[in-house]
């Protein structure tokens, strides 16, 4: 058989060096290449993890035992031998950017199945890469200041085996201090960003940008290498598919926290809008969270601590159980307030000031007397507070500590302010209103941590926005918890109240209950999970919109920006691409079929899309953990999978 | 008060019954205590009041009095005394608000209000176990007096639960009275007018409130406690309470897609398959948040304090219900929030257009549950057709309690469903028996005494036993038992009473006639078994199953017992109990329906089986 020279070109040494010329015959097979490649480089070093890529044809040539003229190379072919895992800068869905080798030859979708699997993430499915928006020149210098944490060192994962833990972490993190940082930081939501992060930040302003970045996709089926990426490239990591299956708090903390971040940023940065009234709880849930990940942190990861955990609690449980009698005298008299605070009560046509009585608080009742030494005889009025409104009317560089109630009665609300002294009486007194308010009394162990969160918020007022460089716990400018839209409408004076009264029902959540209620507030809004895309319908002359959700497609008209049609996937008998026209098709039960082209992105974005949705409908029904890659290529693939 | 007064004089039989049967109990085996049971000699039971808080500060005044009297009578007890007495305590649950007062004490003054407030302190709540080892006498007693203050301290706890007597309108105009205490929750009461009523128990009944002054009502939600709400009635009230079927209870679990699609033509929506409503309620009811249907249009609002209705483009959210103001997009940013729904009730309004002149009578109100009077605080909407309004109202509801709507469904389809097989097993066993039918009345409660027994089903030995009545008339008669007694005749109670054949035979041997016969003698039941009756027997009393494994049913009582007992009195003494486990089984409910029969055979039957341990032990093994 015919020798001929075959150009290789081997990474290692050096971009400008020349490529080897080895000689072969058309019956070498491709680990014999490698092997003649390797001895002629006359370096030595482990390169198992090394392959041939044909540049060519943009493509890999991963089966050793095919000849080169199975895979149809010829002299003219010029081949690189270079390793299959190379660093890449990846950026969180927390903006977090981490520095890690990634596969580059296997399909994108088993790349992030390995990305996941180091960091600790539960299906991977659900999450892809993308391409990040190109950026300004003029922000070049801040990404100086970008930290980078690099886990380069990690042992590359493979495929099958499951992690092992220690620590509450997998194996690697824990080996040493910096790695167990890195997953700290993964694992614990970011404290809130300065209110000039966010307005500096992209933002998507309408829906045509919103459908620009679905454009920015990797495909999955195909490497990294073949899609253009490059070494220490930078690319994005994020939940691609909004169906978030079978989440379970302690086994996903990573996951857990990073969607978090990624719903959060959603918020922040308005890609998915919603009232005012939504902003101040989200606000108070991120206020809320950060608060209670400084005390928390990681604890909860740790599975053999939870355990601990419980079993306190269990013991707690049974000693109270076993109280004794004069405990249980004790915890029969119900605590009270008592002071001497100052009332108004806004009437038509009365412009009397506040006037000061003697106050007790019982159980879910405030009544008042003229004077502490007539406390035992009539009050002049009772005010059952069970289901009452309780707004906070304070400034505290007023010195004002006014809480506004409105009762409801038979006749309708009764709007009366009591004025307090000072920080302490006020917050003793607001704390008792708000749980009165439940329908909790005094008694209620939540009383002191109410009254604490009452403080700390005080404390938020009293810091000027200006210093947010330090940022505690206790002093967290309220801009930084809103979106840019907010930060403009409300000066933080005025935006704390609010936040205050938002925070009012989330302050006993713990730290996962709070995020998970985070995350059910976000994906309650009416337009989560929907991702756009720009398309031309058959027949129609203008662009419209398609939003692609978890259980339906969506027209959107451009103009109106409503809702025109939704077809539901139940309904959906099937869908083709054809790829030479670039044209989707759908066929839906009762002979509803539609047509259209993709303007913003690749029609494999939309395919990719559909099919992803659908593998993500079927994993319910299947008992076993185990991912179904074949299945998911199937429906994702498109002609690669053919 | 008619009713009252014979609920009272019902239950102060009863009373006497149970005191009776009491030797008896006090030799089965310890049953599991329930939390809170009510001793008699504790009783004081005060109805009528003029004023609702100075009655109820009276009242555990009084209570509170006794119950110091009692613990220092008692301190001397021994522990055996003790422990007795927790047994005989245990048979007299049912009685808890019997009053020891004479009837004559319980008239109410004449006002029409529909309900009175009571408190009772009847009840022993968790009583602690008598030490197993004899300490030294000292110990013993100071342990016995710490007991006994920690049962007092419970028991005031216990006095503290407030009751009350509500009077409920059914639709044909009568009414019945029944009390309720705050921790039941609607659902109990429903399940409790179920029995009274004999109705057809689907999941559209529901228990509603009325305001004649504001012209609203609502239907409670079944989850909701009922007390709570109605104790913020004014003295002067009134308002209703009503039992009737409502249509759009449940609808949107029925036919999810009218809500959730509601753009689409209902008449396309008219044939969807059973799969995709299911998969509709799948997806939004059962992800990780409630997903709200998306309402948005035109709705008239009226303005503050004015009389004029103005049109506003309205949407809901889960957050609330929010309106795009004049000149602006519809997106989230712009809209302005009406009212969330934390603190706040959706209510339907009557002629609207006659009292505030609105453009239709299809209006709903959003309002504090307190606020009984017209006032500025209330949102009064209007929508063009009835649809609109059940759409809107419903969204709201799913708003505002999100998937315990579900739950509340789900639960009250079991309910019905285990009613109506009841239903439809007691009228085969009545038709075929041979002896004397009972009464229809007797039939009708048969049908739907069983329902708690669908609670039970969890418990292990019922889930083997699948249901269906059909399959009964084929399998044959199980083999008569040679260690039985001599059969008594066969009455359709003794029927019931004994259906202990092993389990596989047992429940198609119960109804056909040629079986019955056979009935008495077989096997009894094991020990294990003792929860089985609930689950096919018509009659037994819904708290049958508390007694668990552990003990058997109580014996009837005396004769006396064939006095129908009022089926509420059991109801609401087990809603005196602490809510999981319900009080013990009063006795008397059992063969109360069968009181056109010989007495005498029913009590013959019933006592044997804790005798007859080890044939009951054999039986299961050898069937």
């Amino acid at each position: 058989m015919a020798v001929w020279d075959l150009s290789v070109s081997v990474e290692e040494l050096g971009p400008e060096a020349p490529p080897l010329k080895i000689s072969v015959t058309s019956d070498l097979h491709i680990g014999g290449v490698i092997l003649k490649t390797v001895e002629k480089s006359q370096i030595k070093q482990d390169w198992s993890d090394h392959a041939l890529w044909w540049e060519q044809k943009q493509q890999w040539l991963l089966k050793p035992s095919w000849t080169l003229d199975k895979c149809g190379i010829h002299a003219d072919a010029r081949l690189c031998l270079t390793p299959q895992h190379k660093p890449l800068q990846l950026v969180m869905p927390s903006s977090i950017v981490l520095r890690m080798r990634v596969c580059f030859s296997s399909p994108v979708f088993r790349t992030i199945m390995g990305i996941c699997k180091l960091l600790n993430i539960r299906r991977p499915e659900e999450l892809s890469l993308l391409w990040p928006v190109e950026e300004k020149k003029k922000k070049k210098d801040k990404d100086v200041g970008e930290e980078v944490y690099d886990i380069t060192c990690a042992p590359l994962p493979s495929t099958g085996t499951i992690p092992k833990l220690a620590n509450g972490m997998p194996a690697f993190f824990a080996e040493t201090p910096e790695t167990e940082v890195v997953y700290k930081i993964l694992a614990v939501s970011q404290p809130a960003p300065a209110p000039e992060t966010i307005a500096k930040l992209y933002r998507t302003t309408n829906i045509m940008e919103k459908a620009h970045i679905n454009s920015r996709w990797l495909d999955s089926s195909r490497s990294l290498l073949q899609q253009g990426v490059k070494e220490n490239d930078k690319l994005i990591l994020r939940f691609k598919y909004y169906t978030f299956h079978d989440i379970i708090p302690q086994a996903d903390v990573v996951r857990l926290t990073q969607l978090y971040e990624q719903s959060r940023w959603a918020i922040l940065l308005e890609e998915i809008e919603c009232t005012e009234e939504e902003m101040m709880v989200f606000a108070a849930l991120q206020y809320h969270i950060g608060k209670v990940s400084l005390t928390e942190q990681s604890v909860a990861s740790c599975p053999a601590m939870e355990d601990l955990d419980s079993a306190l609690q269990c013991l707690e449980v049974k000693m109270e159980g076993e109280s004794s009698a004069d405990d249980m005298l004790e915890t029969m008299t119900a605590p009270e307030l008592h002071d001497y605070l100052k009332i108004f009560r806004p009437k038509r046509l009365t412009l009397k000031g506040y006037k000061q009585y003697w106050f007790t608080f019982k159980d879910t009742t405030i009544s008042y007397y003229k004077s502490k030494e007539e406390s035992s005889k009539e009050p002049i009025q009772q005010m059952n507070l069970k289901g009452c409104e309780v707004a906070p009317d304070v400034s505290v560089a007023g010195q004002k500590f006014c809480i506004r109630l409105l009762i409801p009665g038979p006749e309708g609300m009764n709007e009366v302010y009591l004025r307090c002294e000072h920080e302490q009486q006020y917050s003793r007194w607001m704390a008792a209103c708000r749980l009165a308010s439940k329908g909790k009394t005094l008694a209620d162990s939540s009383f002191s941590s109410e009254v604490q969160s009452i403080q700390s918020f005080l404390a938020m007022q009293k810091t000027t926005p200006r210093n947010n460089t330090a940022q505690t716990d206790e002093s967290i400018n309220t801009h930084s918890l809103v979106s840019p839209r907010y930060q403009k409408k409300y000066k933080p004076k005025q935006l704390t109240p609010r936040i205050l009264e938002a925070y009012q029902n989330v302050a006993q959540l713990s730290l996962t209950d709070a995020i998970q209620k985070f995350l059910q507030i976000w994906q309650a809004l009416p337009d989560f999970g929907l991702s756009y895309i720009v398309v031309r319908f058959k027949g129609c002359r203008k662009d419209e919109v398609l939003g692609i959700a978890n259980n339906r497609l969506i027209r959107i008209d451009l103009s109106v920006g409503d809702v025109v049609k939704t077809w539901r996937y139940n309904t959906m008998r099937q869908w083709n691409v054809n790829w030479d026209i670039k044209q989707v098709a759908i066929e839906f039960d009762g002979n509803v079929n539609i047509a259209f082209s993709c303007v913003t992105a690749n029609c494999k974005i939309v395919h990719e899309y559909i099919g992803g949705y659908i593998f993500m409908s079927t994993r319910c029904r299947e008992q076993s953990d185990t991912l179904n890659e074949e299945l998911f290529h199937k429906l994702t693939g498109g002609h690669e999978a053919l | 008060m008619d009713d009252i007064d014979a609920m009272f004089s019902d239950m102060l039989q009863e009373m006497d019954l149970l005191t009776q049967s009491l030797g008896e109990e006090a030799e089965s085996a310890p049953l599991p205590k329930p939390p809170t049971i009510p001793g008699p000699q504790e009783m004081n039971f005060s109805v009528g009041f003029t004023d609702f808080n100075a009655s109820l500060h009276d009242l555990e005044d009084n209570d509170l009095d006794a119950l110091m009297a009692d613990l220092v009578a008692d301190i001397s007890a021994t522990e055996e005394k003790f422990a007795t007495e927790k047994d005989t305590l245990k048979g007299s649950a049912p009685v808890a608000p019997i009053p020891s007062q004479p009837p004559s004490n319980l008239s109410f003054p004449g006002s029409s209000s529909t309900l009175r407030q009571a408190t009772s302190s009847n009840s022993i709540a968790a009583t602690p176990p008598p030490p197993t080892s004899k300490p030294s006498k000292e110990e013993l007693e100071e342990q016995i007096k710490a007991d006994k203050i920690k049962l007092a301290l419970e028991k005031l706890k216990e006095a503290k639960v407030k009751k009350l007597v509500v009077k409920v309108e059914i639709m044909d105009g009568s009414s019945k009275t029944l009390m309720v205490d705050e921790r039941q929750t609607v659902r109990d009461v429903i399940d409790n007018l179920f029995e009274k009523t004999h109705c057809d128990c689907n999941v559209d009944w529901s228990v509603c409130e009325t305001n004649p002054d504001l012209q609203t009502e609502r239907g409670f939600e079944d989850h909701e406690n009922l007390v709570e709400p109605l104790s913020t009635w004014t003295r002067d009230t009134e308002n209703k309470v009503l039992f009737h079927e409502k249509k759009d209870k449940y609808e949107v679990f029925r036919n999810p897609q009218n809500f959730y699609m509601w753009k689409k033509d209902k008449k396309s929506l008219k044939d969807m398959k059973e799969k995709d409503k299911e998969q509709l309620l799948e997806e939004n009811f059962c992800g990780a948040s409630v997903i709200v249907p998306d309402l948005e249009g035109i709705l008239y609002l009226k303005e503050d304090g004015k009389k004029s209705w103005k049109q506003r483009y309205f949407l809901l959210r889960a957050s609330g219900l929010y309106y795009s103001p004049k000149g602006k997009t519809k997106a989230s940013r712009d809209l302005v929030c009406l009212v969330q729904f934390d603190n706040v009730n959706v209510y339907y309004c009557k002629e609207y257009r006659i009292k505030y002149k609105a453009p239709t009578d299809h209006c709903f109100i959003l309002k504090h549950s307190q606020i009984q009077k017209e006032s500025q605080y209330i949102r009064y909407l209007c929508c063009d057709d009835e649809w609109t309004m059940t759409l809107w109202v419903t969204g709201i509801r799913i708003a505002k309690y999100g998937k315990q709507l579900y739950d509340n469904y789900k639960a009250a389809v079991r309910k019905a469903a285990g009613s109506a097989t009841w239903a439809s097993r007691s009228i085969q066993a009545s038709s075929s028996a041979s002896t004397p039918s009972p009464t229809p009345k007797a039939r009708a409660a048969n049908g739907h005494a069983p329902q708690p027994a669908v609670e039970t089903k969890g418990s292990s030995n019922q889930t083997s036993f699948p249901p269906p009545p059909a399959s009964m008339e084929t399998l044959p008669p199980p083999p008569p038992d040679p260690m039985l007694p001599p059969p008594p005749p066969a009455p359709p109670s003794t029927n019931k009473v004994n259906q202990f054949p092993p389990p596989p035979q047992f429940p198609q041997s119960s109804f056909p006639p040629p079986p019955m016969d056979d009935l008495p003698p077989p096997p009894p039941p094991p020990p294990e078994d003792s929860e089985l009756p609930p689950d096919f027997l018509p009659p037994p009393p819904p708290i049958f199953s508390s007694c668990g494994g552990e003990a058997l049913p109580p014996p009837p009582p005396d004769p006396i017992a064939s006095l129908p007992p009022p089926p509420a009195l059991q109801n609401f003494a087990s809603a005196g109990g602490a809510p999981p486990p319900p009080p013990p089984p009063p006795p008397p409910p059992a063969p109360a329906p069968a009181a056109s029969k010989p007495a005498g055979s029913v009590r013959k039957v019933a006592p044997p089986p804790p005798k007859r341990t080890t044939p009951q032990l054999a039986a299961p093994s050898v069937g």
